[in-house]
Formats: structure tokens, sequence, C-alpha cells
């Protein structure tokens, strides 16, 4: 597990910082304004896009670094998706972990690809460790998998 | 003239020079003369594919006034010169596509076109080795990626304060083998614009200037546009497609990508356009011609559900909706607490700690936490503020555990909008002017009033468009026009505690005014208001308008005739099968014409069926010194 969220991380940042040096040439940016009105890329980066950039930037808690390059390993596909769906849904999340149930929970329990038995569990176990898991105001989505991480590899 | 002239020389340069390159490097064109694609050209020929229903499917062939034609509208998407309107040239012209060689960049014609493809090589029993490319590979790519698995269409419903949206929208989900419907794929038909909403915006979207492209989004996106930022409550009704229909689908929506057609409002509209995909998912289906020159979502929704896409269906509250129901969970004290927290003035620290049972605390620290989103979403609060107050109440809440509250708070689905009444309404009948008796028809396309059986529609909404009132004046053995309601819409939406809604109202239109001479004429009448309605706890709203008005029309002295004033009405439902609206109205016209209009009346609608219903009305009007008083009832049907 801890490899794993580890491994995405690594991507995000890498993928980040190529996005940055390649800004000019993208036209998936981050934001609602590209990919919404304008749809002109391929339907191919369009999925990629709608998948990785943070689409929706005014739900979160200021993610600074949520924006994907599509190119990608293919074994990093859920990884990735594990950031992007965090770093879009950080409030929503954060809800439903706060109650220890709900849609956006369940949604991160399959990204993590934990079996059904196991979630009752992982649930409780994110809802007990909220306060270390959403830790401050400006905690980012790159933070909030990082203490997902601890908090389950902490046994 | 003389910059013109000036620049000519410099133009017939720039001209040659764009004339150039092609004309030294033509397209590649396919060798006419492949034996196989002769074979191929012959064959379909011989079995008139080009008539086939699916290939005009694929195409979008409709035929219209002036004969057949594609209602898409993006040169792009046609193969031969004249593809728009020539369905056998474009059938020939694509057959010739798939043996171009590849190319440098970009996709192949057979890749572009895949569904096309796909079909032909059915048909025509095409050996995909004789070609010069072998199948589309990105599709299969891309296929790989997505792996859908299912599609649900869902229906966030209208949002009223957003003229645009009043109708609803209508979207495909396309879910994968994650087994999270947040990650499924929404596929969305749209208009793209930055106009904002003006009457820029209404000209251009009814003339078609707009281009309508598919997109496609995480469905989480969607969902949280609409259903939190934009308070509408969504259904999701799942489709029975099998693995094949979704392939040919997903073909489909890949064809058009980056593909426009010209957006029209009332017909070629998100919900139509839609349907063109279900429709090359299965073929025969015919969906896209089952519709009118008005096409509304909720009717395209049970088009689909006669087609027996669909049985069940499942409701998505929004987030407002949310808000009221878990406020209706607690009393008066916990929901001041529940704001208190929102708004600041009491640290959740303050819930936890005092003698309340959990299971309120819980409940009010819930609360707390969705007003917050909801009014930063809103932009009522600032970020740093509402970052700091909706952590703090999670930390705090996520001390309680209870991990069944989800589905205590399980919210109750009202009743499904497709099974609302339907969306034109014919209603006969007759009544009084004082003494004179007339006999009353009206038509109306679209789509719900006050009084309408409520279910499956908004409560407090009246949009009304079109409604032609005629009568008949046995008296005088003459009919006339009576009315034309425009547009008539009317949101009365309650303020409460926790939601600070302004009501309103737009009337335009013509009607027949009486004048001094006892006759009357037919007036132009914009009259729009707005106000304030509070649900009083009574099965029922009451409300109160600021209004203004004006009439235009020959027959006034001066020709026209403007005032202010106010309205006040109760609309309620006093057992579920009736439903009254009493209200009163008073505008001063200071300006033009002078006079006072009063207008007092009581409306009252028994359902007698999902699509039937009979209406009674008595109005007191007032004007110039004069009280009449009218009175009708109608029998009405949605159709």
């Amino acid at each position: 597990m801890k490899r794993i969220i580890a491994l995405g991380i690594a991507a995000c940042c890498v993928a980040a910082f190529a996005a940055t040096a390649d800004a000019a040439r993208s036209n998936t940016g981050c934001g609602i304004g590209t990919i919404i009105f304008e749809g002109k890329d391929g339907l191919l980066s369009q999925i990629c896009a709608a998948t990785f950039n943070g689409s929706f930037g005014n739900q979160t808690f200021g993610i600074t670094s949520g924006t994907l390059e599509c190119e990608k390993a293919p074994t990093f596909v859920s990884q990735e998706k594990l950031n992007h769906f965090v770093g879009d849904n950080m409030d929503n999340l954060a809800m439903d972990m706060s109650k220890g149930s709900g849609e956006y929970l369940t949604t991160l329990a399959v990204l993590l690809d934990v079996p059904v038995e196991e979630r009752p569990a992982l649930y409780a176990k994110l809802q007990a460790n909220f306060s270390n898991i959403y830790s401050s105001e400006d905690v980012t989505h790159i933070d909030v998998l990082n203490n997902i991480e601890m908090v389950l590899s902490a046994g | 003239m003389v910059l013109l002239i000036r620049a000519l020389p410099l133009l017939f340069l720039l001209f040659l020079l764009s004339a150039l390159p092609a004309a030294a490097e033509p397209p590649p064109e396919a060798s006419p003369d492949n034996p196989y694609l002769a074979e191929l050209l012959e064959n379909a020929r011989r079995a008139e594919l080009h008539d086939a229903p699916y290939w005009h499917t694929l195409l979008h062939y409709k035929r219209g006034l002036f004969g057949l034609r594609s209602l898409v509208d993006d040169p792009d998407f046609f193969l031969a010169p004249d593809g728009k309107h020539d369905p056998r040239a474009e059938l020939e012209a694509t057959l010739r596509a798939f043996f171009l060689p590849p190319p440098e960049e970009g996709k192949h014609p057979l890749c572009r076109f895949v569904a096309r493809y796909h079909w032909l090589k059915e048909r025509l029993s095409i050996d995909e080795s004789r070609l010069p490319v072998p199948g589309c590979e990105p599709f299969e790519r891309l296929m790989e990626e997505i792996r859908p698995e299912s599609v649900t269409l869902v229906f966030p419903t209208s949002h009223m304060n957003s003229p645009a949206s009043m109708y609803g929208h209508t979207l495909l989900a396309v879910e994968t083998s994650y087994k999270s419907d947040l990650l499924s794929y929404a596929v969305n038909y749209s208009a793209i614009t930055n106009e904002t909403f003006g009457p820029f915006y209404i000209v251009k979207g009814l003339f078609g200037m707009y281009e309508g492209y598919f997109s496609i989004l995480p469905y989480y996106a969607k969902l949280q546009e609409y259903g939190d930022v934009n308070d509408r409550d969504i259904w999701e009704y799942p489709l029975d497609l099998s693995g094949a229909e979704i392939r040919r689908l997903m073909m489909h929506i890949y064809e058009l990508e980056d593909i426009y057609s010209d957006y029209y409002f009332f017909n070629e509209n998100c919900s139509y356009d839609l349907l063109f995909l279900l429709d090359a998912a299965r073929p025969g289906l015919d969906l896209t011609d089952r519709t009118g020159w008005w096409v509304i979502p909720i009717d395209t929704i049970r088009e689909i559900e006669r087609a027996g896409l669909f049985r069940s269906a499942a409701y998505r509250p929004s987030k407002s909706t949310k808000i009221k129901y878990l406020a209706s969970l607690l009393s008066r004290e916990d929901r001041r607490e529940a704001r208190a927290i929102a708004g600041g003035g009491r640290n959740p620290e303050e819930v936890r700690d005092s003698a309340i049972p959990d299971e309120e605390k819980i409940t009010i620290l819930d609360l707390a936490g969705e007003i917050l989103q909801y009014r930063y979403m809103g932009k009522e609060i600032p970020k740093e503020i509402y970052q700091k107050r909706f952590l703090n109440t999670l930390r705090v809440r996520s001390v309680f555990g209870d991990a069944e509250a989800e589905e205590r708070y399980a919210i109750p689905a009202p009743p499904r909008p497709d099974d609302g009444h339907r969306s034109n309404r014919l209603a006969l009948g007759g009544g009084a002017v004082e003494e004179r008796t007339f006999w009353e028809v009206r038509l109306r396309p679209a789509y719900h009033d006050l009084l309408d059986n409520e279910d499956g529609y908004k409560k407090g909404s009246q949009i009304i468009f079109g409604e032609a009132v005629v009568r008949y004046d046995p008296a005088g053995e003459k009919a006339r026009l009576h009315a034309l309601d425009l547009i008539d819409i009317v949101s009365i939406a309650p303020r409460d505690e926790f939601f600070k809604h302004t009501s309103w109202k737009i009337r335009t239109g013509f009607f027949r005014r009486t004048m001094e001479n006892g006759r009357d004429y037919v007036v132009y009448d914009l009259n729009p208001g707005f106000g304030r309605a509070y649900d009083g706890g009574f099965p029922g709203i009451v409300y109160g308008m600021i209004e203004t008005d004006l009439h235009v029309g020959g027959a006034l002295e001066r020709s026209w005739s403007a005032g202010a004033g106010a309205s006040i009405g109760f609309v309620g439902s006093l057992t579920g099968r009736w439903k009254a609206h009493l209200y009163g109205r008073d505008i001063v016209y200071g300006l033009g014409d002078e006079d006072n209009r009063f207008e007092a009346g009581l409306g009252q609608n028994l359902v007698l069926g999902a699509n039937s219903g009979l209406a009674g009305e008595v109005t007191v009007i007032g004007e110039r010194d004069e009280t009449r008083v009218e009175w009708s009832v109608l029998l009405k049907q949605f159709f």
C-alpha cells in the first residue's frame, strides 16, 4: 500500500513539473474554462484531461499541484486516478471521512483497491485519524494522500 | 480604397503563396483502380447501403424542408464535398478514404470514423488485411483505458434561477470497471459559449448561432456542478444496453470528437443530440425521429423509457436538498446551533461538550458542515474562513464515530419526474365575464403552471411558453384570440433560516384589454417582478412581490402605459389532489395612459389523473373605476 501511494505521488510530482514546463503547448489546462468550454482536444486527450486534470478547482482546499500531463505509464493509471480524485474532491471526501461513510469514501476505497470486507475497518480508521489526515487548513491533496498512507501503514 | 489598391499586389502574392503548397503537393488519393476498392464500391451500390437507416443514423441525416441533409454542420465530419446532403457520395468517399495510406500525423479516416468503418466492414464483409491500415488502434486503446461496462441516463432537474436550465438537462454517464459511480465518465452535449446570460444569448441560441460539441468529464465534476453548486437534484436511469451496444455508442462518441453541430435551444439541443448516441448504440431505435420541433429533456427521457431502455430510477439529492432534510431532523434549537457553527458564532467544541444526546450532536455537526460547504460554493464566505471552520467542524465530528449516520440520512425520493404530467396541454371550458358567457380553448406547448399537478415538478415553479387562449362568444358568434402568453415564468422559492432565496416572475405576451369605450383590444404586456416567499408550516407558500408592468398598443391613448405595484398570494395544496392559488395585485400606471388596475383571484385545480385536471377560476378586476367579475371552468388534458 505504502509503495503504491508513494509511486502515485511521485508520478504526480514529475508530471506536474512536466506540465508546468509544458504549459504553453497544452490545451488541457487545469480549470473549468478550457475543458468544458473548448472541447478542442482529441477525445483521448480529452478523456485524460477529464480524468487527470483538476477539473473543478473551486471545491478544493487550495490545491496547487493538481495538473498532470496525460502521457503516463499505464501501470500508474489507478494511482493517477487516485491523485486526481482526491485532488478534485477534497471537501466531499473530508466530509465523508469525518462521518466514516459515504460515496466519496467508498470511491477512495475502490481506488485504494481495498476489498469490500475490509472497508468498514478502513473507514473507521480514517475517521479516527481525521485530524491527522486533514492536518491543517492549508493541506494539499498530496499531503492528504501522504497522511492516509502513513495512517494505513501504521498498522 | 487607395489602401486597398496598394494592398492588392500583396494580397495577390499572399494568395499565390497560400495556393502554392496545395498545388505542389496534392492530397493523397486512394488509387481509383484498386480492384478491391472497386469491388466494395460495387457491392455497396448493389446493396444500396447509402439508403440503409443506420447509415443515416451515423451521419445524422434527417429529412427537412429542403430535402435530406445531415444535422451535423462541421465540414470535417464529411469526406465527400457534398456529404452533408448526399448519403451516397459520402458513403463512397468514406470507402475510398479507407484505402488511403496511413497519414504521417493525425488519424486515418478509418479511425476518425470508426463507427462507420465497423458498420461497413460488417455489411460488406471487408477483409481488413487488404486495407492499408489494420483497424483503429487508438480507439481500442481508449476502450482499454475506459473499459465501459454500463451506461446511465442522467437528468439534472431544473434550476429555476437560471433560465437556460429551466427544462433540465440530460447527459450520459459511462460506468467503468471501477465499481464507483463517481468515477464514471459524463458524456455531455452542449453549446460552446462565453456569452453570459442576456438577450444575445437567447437570440443566438434560438437561431443556431452557437456550435454544440460533445465533451467528456469525470462524473463527479458534473455532480459538483449540478448538485453541489446549482441546487439541482439529479435522477439517474440505468440503461439496458448490451456490451456490443455500448461499444457502438463509444465508437460514435469517438467519431463526434471535435465535431460541431449548430445548436438550437428548441430542437437541436443538449437532449436531442444525445439521442444520436443511443440510436447509434442500438440500430433501429430511431429516437431522433420521435421528437417534434420542440425538444424538452423530460420528453426525451419518456421516449427512451418507452423504447424499453430503462425501468428503474435512482435519486441523487442536491446539497440544498440535503441541508433541508438534515434540518428537518432537528429541533429549532439544534438548527440554530448548526447555523451558529457555520456562522462562526459558536465553536463546534461547545456542541461536543453540551448535554444533548450524541445523535443530535452528530446531525448538528453534519448539517453545519453542509451549510459551510454550500455557502462557500455560493461565494458567501471567503476561503480562509471557510477552510478553518469547515475543518474544525469535521474534526469534532470525526470523534463521534457513528457509521450509520449516512443511512439515517437516506433522503426519501420524491415522485419521479418522468412520471409527472406531460409537457403539452389542451384545456377546454367556458365561463363568463359579468353576464356574458364564453367558451374557451387553451393550447400550451410547454410546460407547467402553479396549479398543475406538482408530482415530478419543482414546487412553486411555473414555466409557460406560448400559451394561446381563444374565446368564442356565443352571443356575437365570433372566436377571438384572447391572450397569447409568450413567456410566463414564476419562481416562488420560500426563504427559511438557511436559504435566502429571491422569488421572481416574468411575463410577456399579448392580452385583450377592455378600453374606455367598453371594447377590448390586444395589447402587448411586459410584467416582471421580484419578492419573497415563506413556507408558513401551513400546507402552502405565501409570497409578496414588487412588480412593474408595461402595456403597448395602438388602442391605448398614448400607445403605451407603464406602472408599478405589488402582489401578494398564497399557493397551497390542501389535499394531494387539490391545489389553490389565491392572490391580489394592484398596479398604478403613472406613465403613458394613467390608470389603476386591481386584480384579485382564486384559482383551483382538482387533479383527476396523472395527465388531467379540472380547473376553476374566479377573478375580480377593477380598472377605470369599474369592477367586473370573471369566472371560468376548464378541463385540462396533458399530452
